[in-house]
């Protein structure tokens, strides 16, 4: 690093007496590289912690009708190993990733937001403390990750297990929430010139198109989650089918953010593939182009299957019929990815590195689960293996065989450059035939089990021929797979010290993260090298034969927007998405007639109307506002913002009225579905115009102090954007709920 | 009667219908000049589809029979017709090379857009208020009307999208936000249908049996009014989202195609490293 550089990071660095004080400097780093590194070891924490729940759970399993572990505690195993695995660990592991990454590969010195980049991780061990220490309060939730009603109601679930895991999740999908905003910001605004959105390595292209996964998805399981949490503590029955309530719109909310799950889950591991394939097979990816449509599709279909989870339920033919087509769409642009690796493997010259290694066992793992899941598709196939070992088998070749060994092969691709020394191939060779072995070992055999009828989630089995064998099998495989991470553990521990010195660039890679040193300096780069196709530093190496430029030779697309836009434009989108599950829970429950406290009876519908016509003039008036800030005017701004204020808490106070009367007439949150929906809906956008209130007091206080005087207004153009969310959402709640007596 | 049988015999000789049809084929022949290209080919395929939809035995179920059949016309029409006749319009080139804020009409476009998209959308919701559905079954007139601006609304709604002057088109990845908003709005209407426990069109809860055909819709085809309203649905939450699903796709694919290289990326042998072999390709 050049000495300018050094007094650069020094002056930029957020932390006092620089970037490297010790414990205390990673606390409060707000540097992504560092973020990356602790969301990594944070992850790598409760892989561990995850595996030794899936082995004890192995234990019990290992000979029929064994008594290691009692159903209860098998029950918590099963759940806190899959809320585990998939909250605490596949999902921070691929954002960890991608925040040490995406800025490296884009060319970009941080993330758009440095410091929601910090909560977003802090979210991470702080929610994965609330789930884990429901062990200390009561014994861990025993429900499953899938938490189905009623099952999950206060009187079948009466610990408090379930309460800490919907608390736990809450947090983890805000953190995972702001982590993807950040992405998405990220990725839009902070690409160094010439990085045009066609230029963009696969990886990130992955990682933006999932975070959009993320962003609206996330928000269904956290509506379906803030229900349930209602439920349990103010005696409501969103869920609870004997009081009218409907488990199965459980299951469709939690599926309906399920699914998408499984592609974020998946997603980004194809981004490290579609980067470790090429690189080591020295040829640029097949069909860049088709690679990138399929990411799409995946992304857009997966909203459209969630069903196929749910066949079992009996939801009708027709339903049945639609969805199995759907499920068996998305095989296509899946398949069209690993053709795509396949063929730049074709004729590539292989180096087999442990990466290129567990890549390579990553694309026929990942088939097989393809390939079973496909007949999941099929109706009566999924009533007949949905409840056993056959779906066990499934989805851990997707995730395990698929995901983590995608995982795998970027740890030992990307370490060098995050440690600057590489990890031992030697160690690294007997890991990838451990894991291979032990994970196939592992989880083939449960194809059979399942087909032979042995009932997953339970904590034992009859002796009946051949089922003991196999999961004798089983249980060894598993712990030759919890060997193969412990030499993965001593690998790192071990290369870190002694390992051998990467250089800038050891595999010759073509992307940007490769032109900098190893371990990077805290700016990342000096000089970002020239972009003109998708392998920058090929064409640097090989001025006499670059690759053709992609999209002429144009330094910059039509995607150069302000950061500050993107992101609260991407936060009113899983806003959205959140208020489209409340709303739609509204229509649900209140389409049909029940007993008890009715609209018609309880609500003022015109006395309303007037409060609405206030909120929509306070959207009118902060649009005033920010046109006098943009002309200069701050003391019209500050009086315009004031009246803005004024609206809404004119607003606020017909909603408290309004409650205020419904109260009186002995209606309660618990009353009927009707109130529990009514209270629920308008209490949350109430929320909102608070929150927003909130944040004009400080741009009030802001303009007081005079900031906005050197015209960067965008806080300005945010807030204001939020404050008409805020009103558009009323206006929908408002046809909604009252319209309908008005007309 | 049996399927086969009422296969055959429920075709309608719609004199306007077929009129339609014609005149639309003429026109294009005249103002083609009896040249066509290949994108002639949607146009035919546009207006086969629009008397298909209206003619053939579809239309006897959509009316007064099936929900899920009116259903099917109204996505055919608001959705195929148009984007299917907008594409068999020749493409008018726009002179120069000029970026794409400085093409001719750029300034309105993003507001003619939104426009397009509110017809699109409102077309679909609009005519699935209860109301509005039943009168559209029960009066010809509002039937007629309905068939019109559906087309209409059609046409606006992909005229942002596959417009024959490309001064009228959104760029590529607008254009996806577009078709992704309006998918998600046709998806949150066909799961409000399909859930839905009351009837949205409550003429086709209780069917007048003109035709006599209602003991095979109902016994052998298995379409009880309850499964037809869930059909309905379906269709719009499904195969409506894969249209503009398949827009989508095309959208992409153009955004690549006008920034492809030239050439395509040839295999770039090796950068070598120290002690590896060469490879020839």
């Amino acid at each position: 690093m050049s000495a300018t550089a050094q007094a650069v990071s020094r002056e930029e660095s957020p932390l006092p007496g620089g970037a490297g004080s010790g414990l205390y400097g990673w606390v409060a780093t707000v540097d992504h590289k560092r973020i990356g590194i602790l969301y990594l070891l944070t992850t790598l924490v409760f892989f561990v912690l995850g595996g030794v729940e899936a082995l004890l759970m192995r234990i019990q399993l290992v000979r029929p009708n064994n008594t290691f572990l009692s159903p209860d505690a098998f029950g918590q195993m099963f759940t806190m190993h899959g809320t585990t695995m998939i909250f605490l660990v596949v999902m921070p592991v691929l954002i960890g990733l991608a925040n040490y990454l995406v800025p490296l590969m884009i060319g970009a010195r941080d993330m758009a937001f440095p410091r929601l980049n910090a909560l977003s991780f802090w979210l991470l061990p702080c929610g994965g403390f609330l789930l884990h220490y429901s062990l200390l309060a009561g014994g861990a939730p025993a429900v499953g990750w899938f938490s189905y009603a009623p099952l999950s109601e206060t009187p079948y679930a009466s610990t408090s297990g379930v309460d800490y895991w919907t608390l736990s999740l809450l947090i983890l999908g805000i953190g995972s929430v702001a982590a993807s905003i950040n992405l998405i910001a990220t990725i839009l605004t902070r690409r160094a010139p010439g990085l045009t959105m066609q230029r963009l390595p696969l990886f990130v292209w992955m990682v933006f198109v999932n975070s959009f996964l993320v962003i609206l998805a996330l928000p269904a399981l956290n509506s379906a989650i803030v229900m349930l949490f209602i439920d349990r503590h103010l005696g409501t029955h969103f869920f609870a089918p004997a009081q009218g309530g409907s488990a199965v719109l459980w299951q469709h909310f939690f599926w309906a953010f399920g699914h998408p799950e499984v592609y974020i889950m998946a997603l980004p591991a194809f981004g490290i593939i579609s980067e470790v394939v090429p690189v080591f097979a020295r040829r640029p990816i097949f069909g860049y182009e088709f690679v990138a449509a399929s990411t799409v599709a995946i992304a857009l279909l997966s909203f459209g299957v969630w069903a196929h989870h749910m066949f079992a339920v009996g939801l009708g033919h027709p339903m049945d019929l639609f969805f199995s087509a759907t499920s068996m769409l998305i095989a296509v642009p899946t398949g069209v990815k690993v053709f795509a690796w396949s063929a730049t493997l074709w004729g590539g010259a292989i180096r087999l590195t442990t990466a290129m290694l567990f890549a390579v066992a990553f694309l026929i793992q990942f088939t097989i689960g393809g390939l079973s899941g496909i007949t999941f598709a099929v109706v009566p196939i999924d009533w007949q293996v949905t409840g056993t070992y056959y779906l066990v088998a499934h989805f851990h070749y997707v995730l395990f065989g698929g995901t983590f060994f995608a995982v795998f092969a970027g740890i030992y691709y990307w370490f060098p450059k995050i440690t600057g020394r590489l990890l031992s191939e030697r160690l690294g060779k007997v890991n990838f035939w451990m894991a291979l072995i032990g994970f196939n070992t592992a989880f083939f055999v449960q194809h059979f089990l399942g087909l032979m009828g042995m009932a997953r989630r339970v904590y034992t089995y009859p002796d009946l021929p051949g089922w003991g064998l196999l999961n004798l099998i089983s249980t060894v495989g598993a712990f030759l797979l919890g060997a193969a991470v412990l030499v993965l553990l001593w690998n790192i521990v071990v290369s870190l010290r002694h390992g051998r010195l990467a250089g800038d660039n050891p595999w010759q890679a073509w992307t940007l993260e490769w032109a900098t040193t190893s371990p990077p300096p805290a700016q990342n780069f000096d000089r970002v090298p020239p972009i003109r196709s998708r392998r920058p530093l090929w064409d640097l190496a090989h001025p006499e034969n670059p690759d053709p430029p992609v999209g002429g030779r144009a330094a910059r697309d039509g995607f150069v927007v302000e950061k500050n836009r993107v992101g609260m434009v991407s936060f009113l989108i899983t806003e959205s998405a959140f208020f489209l599950m409340l709303i739609l829970a509204y229509l649900y429950y209140n389409s049909h007639g029940m007993s008890g406290p009715a609209p018609e009876s309880l609500l003022n519908a015109q006395r309303t109307g007037l409060y609405t016509l206030c909120l929509l003039a306070s959207s009118l008036t902060v649009w005033l506002a920010e046109q006098q800030l943009r002309a200069g005017k701050t003391v019209a701004f500050r009086w315009l913002l004031g009246l803005t204020m004024g609206l809404g808490g004119v607003f606020l106070f017909g909603q408290g009225r309004e409650y205020f009367r419904i109260f009186h007439a002995g209606v309660l949150v618990n009353s009927n579905l009707f109130a529990t929906t009514f209270f629920t809906l308008t209490g949350f956008h109430g929320l909102h115009v608070g929150v927003g209130l909130v944040a004009l007091l400080i741009l009030m206080g802001l303009a007081g102090a005079g900031d906005f005087k050197s015209g960067r207004i965008e806080a300005v153009r945010s807030i204001g954007l939020y404050w008409h969310f805020v009103d558009a959402v009323w206006l929908v709640v408002f046809s909604v709920i009252y319209l309908k007596l008005l007309l | 009667m049996t399927t086969a049988h009422f296969l055959t015999t429920a075709w309608q000789w719609n004199p306007r219908v077929i009129a339609a049809s014609i005149t639309t084929l003429v026109l294009y022949g005249i103002w083609q000049r009896g040249r066509f290209s290949g994108r002639a080919g949607w146009l035919l395929a546009g207006v086969l589809l629009f008397y298909l939809t209206l003619a053939s035995p579809i239309d006897t179920l959509a009316d007064g029979y099936l929900f899920s059949a009116h259903m099917l016309q109204h996505l055919l029409l608001l959705l195929l017709v148009p984007a299917l006749m907008l594409l068999g319009l020749p493409a008018t080139p726009v002179a120069g090379s000029q970026s794409v804020s400085q093409r001719p009409g750029a300034k309105g476009r993003p507001r003619r857009a939104l426009a397009g998209w509110w017809l699109g959308m409102g077309g679909m919701w609009l005519w699935h208020a209860p109301a509005l559905c039943d009168a559209a079954v029960a009066n010809v007139w509002v039937h007629r009307l309905q068939y019109v601006s559906l087309l209409g609304m059609g046409f606006a709604f992909w005229r942002p999208i596959v417009g024959p002057r490309r001064g009228q088109r959104l760029p590529p990845l607008a254009g996806i936000i577009y078709l992704f908003s309006a998918c998600l709005g046709c998806t949150v209407l066909g799961i409000i249908i399909t859930f839905a426990p009351v009837e949205i069109c409550s003429i086709y809860r209780h069917p007048v049996d003109r035709l006599g055909i209602l003991p095979l819709l109902q016994n052998q085809w298995g379409l009880t009014p309850a499964y037809d309203q869930q059909l309905g649905g379906l269709l719009m939450w499904v195969p409506a989202c894969l249209v503009y699903f398949t827009g989508i796709l095309a959208l992409f694919a153009r955004w690549h195609r006008e920034a492809d290289p030239p050439a395509p990326v040839r295999d770039s042998p090796l950068t070598t490293a120290p002690g590896e072999k060469t490879h020839a390709w």
